[in-house]
């Protein structure tokens, strides 16, 4: 190992550079291969390959300004996002398993979910030292109206509206994630290390796009298409989660 | 839009990226107080680059004689081996010396933390309560400006100056916002934001205090940060108190209704 190090270093100062460079990302390709995985397992291989490689390449590149509040701007707007969907669920439970106790261990099952999103937001928020949203307490108010709202209005409306809301963050996490590859895939063509740290983030964000995705799923097998009149209720709803997206993510 | 907005300045920076790194010095100023804190990628280029810490350190030294002016900048760049005129790497002038006092004090916290709290006194610093960790950080940053301090009434001046207004409360932002992170806060609501507008303003009147405090020891400054700190904690427990009263009086009342019968 050491020897391969020392002649590594070797090349690097003969001027052989530019075939190492070369063949960088020709290295690193099957590790991105594994990230498109979503199981754990898959990520926790490709954390294992990237440790290999850490003899050969031990520098990491500092995050620019732009990618700092890039991921800032992100766990603040994922955060306030799962507080107003554990917010929306908890609004809504009391009003639904009155009219519909058969509904009882599916939503207490996608309040546990959220509940657990906002736990894993919230502490990495605290370990980034990210600024929490400063319309924290308006989130609150607007979802808890939202959730018991809808639960008021009827089943096929509240589950419309977890429609309508899974929809927008399914859409919204995605974006992230594709945002996030595309800085690894260029770290990576430059010849930099992408740390495990923002590649278990990676891992974090594509569960919780999943689980936010199977919620949509229950939504729509509980009739969300039969709410009257659905087009406007989603509409509206994912007009307004468009919008709570666009302002956390600044303010 | 606005994700794929993101999206394309994450691209260009990258781009950017490489004459980004000599740039940046300057205009991270008025970026807003937090961005993201990265523990496997190696920290930003910090706000002054060599050239201008030699001289600014070198200046630094001239302070308690010559406070903070552009002549303590020129001793200071002869000291470090540059030419008078080279003072003009910094266009802030007096203000980069401030502003040179107040980064290197704040970024001496963290191993003055682990120096305090950390070793063989973890395990019991666990015990110790955050507010009580807050109490002697910001006691400790405000000793940081004993050698200065009869010159610190120049500085304030300065400071307050309208343009300069932004810059200085970014860095007392910064300032609160290190001495929660070192105490180990962990709130992610509402009062991430009351806490460190509530430091701030504690620490920037104690700092006033303490121009005018002749006692030995500062003890007196002392005693008036401890004096504004508990009634800040007191003002915020009384709050707390009322809110979870309202609260939980308007979840029993929902429920009352709800076991009338009443459909909500």
């Amino acid at each position: 190992m050491s020897s391969t190090r020392s002649l590594m270093r070797f090349m690097r100062r003969s001027g052989q550079l530019p075939v190492h460079d070369f063949l960088a990302p020709a290295l690193f390709a099957p590790n991105r291969r594994c990230l498109s995985s979503t199981a754990q397992k898959g990520a926790a291989q490709a954390q294992d390959a990237s440790a290999n490689s850490n003899a050969q390449k031990p520098k990491r590149k500092p995050l620019t300004k732009e990618q700092r509040e890039f991921l800032s701007s992100a766990l603040r707007v994922n955060q306030a996002g799962e507080l107003a969907a554990t917010l929306i669920y908890t609004a809504q439970t009391p009003p639904m398993v009155n009219a519909h106790p058969h509904l009882r261990p599916l939503m207490r099952h996608m309040y546990e979910q959220e509940a657990g999103h906002l736990d894993t937001f919230n502490s990495l928020i605290a370990k980034h030292r990210v600024r929490p949203t400063a319309l924290y307490p308006v989130w609150s108010v607007l979802a808890t109206g939202l959730g018991w709202g809808t639960a008021v209005l009827g089943r096929e409306a509240a589950m419309a509206c977890t429609e309508a809301v899974e929809t927008e963050i399914g859409t919204h996490y995605n974006e992230q994630i594709r945002a996030l590859l595309e800085m690894f895939q260029q770290w990576e063509a430059e010849g930099y290390e992408v740390g495990d740290e923002l590649r278990e983030l990676v891992g974090t964000l594509r569960r919780i796009r999943d689980e936010e995705l199977e919620h949509l799923d229950h939504a729509v097998e509980h009739d969300a298409r039969k709410a009257e009149p659905h087009w406007l209720l989603t509409g509206v709803i994912r007009a307004g989660c468009r919008g709570a997206i666009w302002a956390s993510e600044r303010i | 839009m606005a994700p794929s907005r993101a999206l394309a300045g994450l691209l260009a920076a990258g781009r950017r990226a490489p004459q980004a790194a000599g740039a940046g010095a300057h205009s991270s100023r008025f970026v807003l107080p937090r961005t993201y804190h990265s523990y496997d990628h190696p920290p930003p280029p910090g706000v002054f680059n060599a050239a201008e810490k030699a001289i600014l350190s070198a200046a630094y030294a001239h302070v308690p004689e010559h406070g903070f002016t552009q002549h303590a900048l020129s001793l200071g760049a002869r000291d470090a081996g540059y030419l008078d005129i080279s003072t003009s790497l910094l266009p802030a002038g007096p203000f980069s010396l401030i502003k040179y006092h107040l980064v290197t004090k704040r970024e001496a916290l963290a191993p003055k933390s682990a120096g305090i709290f950390g070793g063989p006194a973890a395990a019991q610093a666990q015990a110790v309560p955050v507010e009580a960790k807050v109490e002697r950080l910001t006691w400790e940053r405000l000793q940081e400006n004993r050698d200065v301090i009869h010159r610190w009434q120049e500085a304030l001046a300065i400071m307050a100056q309208p343009s300069l207004v932004p810059a200085s409360l970014h860095e007392l932002a910064l300032l609160a916002d290190e001495i929660y992170h070192l105490s180990g806060d962990k709130s992610v609501d509402p009062s991430w934001y009351t806490k460190r507008a509530s430091l701030s303003t504690i620490y920037a009147s104690a700092e006033l205090f303490m121009t005018n405090d002749r006692s030995p020891g500062f003890g007196e400054t002392q005693a008036f940060l401890q004096r504004r700190l508990k009634e800040s904690s007191g003002v915020g427990a009384v709050l707390g108190n009322v809110a979870q009263w309202v609260s939980f009086t308007a979840a029993a009342g929902v429920n009352v209704l709800r076991s009338k019968g009443a459909r909500i």
